[in-house]
């Protein structure tokens, strides 16, 4: 081969080369974003289902986890979603046809990030009636127990401000918790979001509490 | 050319991917506190090494060498994308569960292992049983690795508690030290049993 | 107040955070490379390096490429060619820049785009929601605490040239119950610090 041939070889090379990496990278991004957009709905709707699980949890309705429509029926029979300006919109909880409590989306810091709550409250807006957890990153299989239901449970019919953590297996009073062995800082910072939002939410939603 | 059959179960104990070669440990033993979840991160791992090396087997021919690797980790990134997407579908619980390290099964040494060693020389069929196989050889050591991590350190398997009151639950074996000294003490046993059927065999 | 938190991460990501120890990120090239202390030296800052510039560049290109247009699921394939764009480019600048500095770190760089902690750091920054300050702090903290791993573990290596160990565990066994206690050591060092 000589240079001129030598040189043409090494264009086409050049060529093939970036030809090559282009297509199979459209490929494969094609390939990805059908299936992604197949899903998306589906994965919307988990969030939302996420989200509605976890209102009715805080708000301490009883529904059928692995029942889709039971969610969705009993959110739109017991919820109803307050919009806000400026603020996470709140929840409003009906039983019997009367008001019987609320339930607000919370974010505070726990020893990772943020962690992001729904806390339910009685028309008190100091007895709770439940929490749960929407997002938390804490350390798996000591903070993340956190999301285990005897601990979420624990809180119903607890009095905000909650003013002590105590050992895991002893008997918590009305203003105490049994918080995670191993695990009292991230138990203690679900204490302080939960205190700081029953300190806060009168104000910031303008609400008025009643027996 | 080693028949499938040696090479499959080559793949699982010889040159079982962990011990032979310690590789690709690192992601996955933070998903081993829990059986549930190492299942579905085995899964997901089989999934994806096993079609990157076929469809790296099928194209080898047509990649241009100096962009090989590139060319690699894009099929093996597409592959556990698909993977994210879908369990965020279907198991979303699960997938917040196991958080950023599904995504890392990319950097997993293994799969771009085998794909050096292996797919980018051999057919596609044959590249198939091996990625299959080397998988399956780590998903193994995975799940005896988390039924014992799960059993000691939570006292349960598959979120089922097992182990009555009087069990006081190993923390330690939920954390990062236990995952590595399970790991190590796997390593040691089967290294001993080998060793000595290698005596044996040549006494 | 954003100051004092990406300290706090910062600190973290070194100490009770570990990207290796408490993580199980990057372990490949540790078990491979540290057993000797100069290397280890070379690599970790090497790796301490790209963390830090490609979690900057990542966080940029996730929230202001990829999320505005509702493509995060892609995030996967964007990191990772960023890292090894960026590990490309950073290999020819060394190489026409100074060849010592080639000869003592720019033989690594290849290396590290496959390790899975800059990926991984990354990653955690997205899903822990981090702010651009708290990013650069988590991918700089967590490149000093690998890089403090491995110079550990290779001079405990080092030191057991000469102890006699099992047959089972030599190699990787070893190693990696040296680093369960390490990981046990880093662990004292929880509630030093809390994020409040």
């Amino acid at each position: 081969m000589n240079e001129k041939d030598r040189k043409s070889r090494k264009i086409k090379d050049g060529l093939y080369t970036i030809f090559f990496m282009f297509f199979i990278t459209v490929v494969f991004i094609s390939i990805i974003s059908f299936i992604y957009v197949k899903t998306r709905s589906k994965i919307k709707l988990n969030e939302q289902l996420k989200l509605k699980r976890a209102i009715l949890f805080a708000g301490n309705i009883e529904y059928d986890n692995s029942n889709e429509n039971d969610i969705l029926d009993k959110y739109s029979k017991y919820v109803k979603e307050i919009e806000v300006e400026n603020a996470d919109n709140y929840f409003e909880i009906y039983k019997d046809g009367a008001k019987s409590g609320y339930v607000f989306l919370v974010t505070g810091p726990g020893l990772w990030g943020k962690i992001d709550t729904a806390i339910g409250f009685k028309q008190d807006l100091k007895t709770m009636t439940g929490i749960e957890f929407l997002k938390q990153n804490e350390t798996p299989g000591l903070g993340a127990r956190i999301t285990e239901t005897w601990f979420k449970e624990q809180f119903e019919n607890k009095v905000a401000p909650i003013e002590k953590a105590v050992g895991e297996n002893k008997e918590a009073g009305i203003k105490e918790f049994n918080a995670i062995t191993g695990a009292t800082s991230s138990s203690k910072a679900v204490m302080k979001i939960i205190n700081k939002s029953a300190k806060n939410v009168k104000k910031r939603y303008d609400l008025m509490e009643e027996e | 050319m080693p028949t499938n059959k040696k090479l499959f179960k080559d793949n699982l104990l010889k040159n079982n991917p962990v011990f032979a070669q310690i590789l690709g440990i690192c992601s996955t033993l933070a998903v081993t506190n829990s059986l549930k979840n190492t299942v579905v991160m085995s899964a997901g791992l089989i999934f994806v090494l096993s079609l990157s090396n076929v469809i790296i087997s099928m194209i080898r021919k047509k990649i241009p060498s100096k962009i090989r690797m590139m060319v690699e980790v894009l099929v093996i990134a597409s592959l556990v994308i698909i993977v994210d997407i879908i369990l965020k579908a279907y198991l979303p619980v699960i997938s917040r569960k196991l958080g950023p390290y599904v995504g890392l099964i990319i950097t997993n040494c293994i799969i771009m292992g085998r794909a050096e060693a292996f797919a980018i020389t051999n057919k596609p069929g044959k590249s198939f049983i091996d990625g299959f196989s080397s998988a399956l050889g780590y998903s193994y050591v995975l799940l005896v690795i988390a039924f014992f991590r799960e059993l000691l350190g939570s006292g349960e398997i598959w979120g089922v508690r097992v182990l009555g009151d009087w069990w006081i639950n190993w923390s330690f074996m939920v954390m990062a030290g236990g995952a590595f000294f399970m790991l190590a003490i796997f390593i040691w046993v089967v290294k001993g049993l080998f060793i000595q059927v290698e005596e044996e065999g040549s006494a | 107040m954003n100051f004092l938190s990406a300290f706090a991460i910062f600190f973290a990501a070194i100490f009770t955070d570990n990207i290796l120890l408490t993580k199980y990120l990057g372990m490949c090239s540790f078990l491979a490379v540290s057993r000797k202390v100069e290397t280890s030296w070379g690599l970790g800052l090497a790796v301490t390096f790209v963390m830090t510039f490609t979690s900057a560049i990542n966080w940029v290109v996730y929230n202001y490429l990829l999320k505005p247009r509702d493509l995060e699921y892609l995030r996967y394939i964007i990191f990772i060619v960023i890292i090894a764009a960026f590990v490309q480019i950073v290999e020819m600048i060394i190489e026409r820049v100074s060849d010592v500095l080639y000869a003592s770190l720019g033989i690594f760089l290849p290396l590290i785009t496959v390790n899975c902690s800059i990926l991984g750091v990354s990653l955690f920054m997205v899903i822990r929601d981090y702010s651009l300050i708290n990013s650069i702090a988590f991918g700089l903290g967590s490149g000093i605490g690998w890089m403090l791993a491995i110079l550990a573990m290779s001079g405990i290596r080092e030191k057991m040239k000469r102890s006699q160990i099992p047959n089972g565990l030599e190699g990787a066994g070893i190693a990696l119950i040296i680093a369960g206690i390490m990981a046990m050591a880093f662990m004292g060092f929880s509630g030093i610090l809390t994020l409040s």
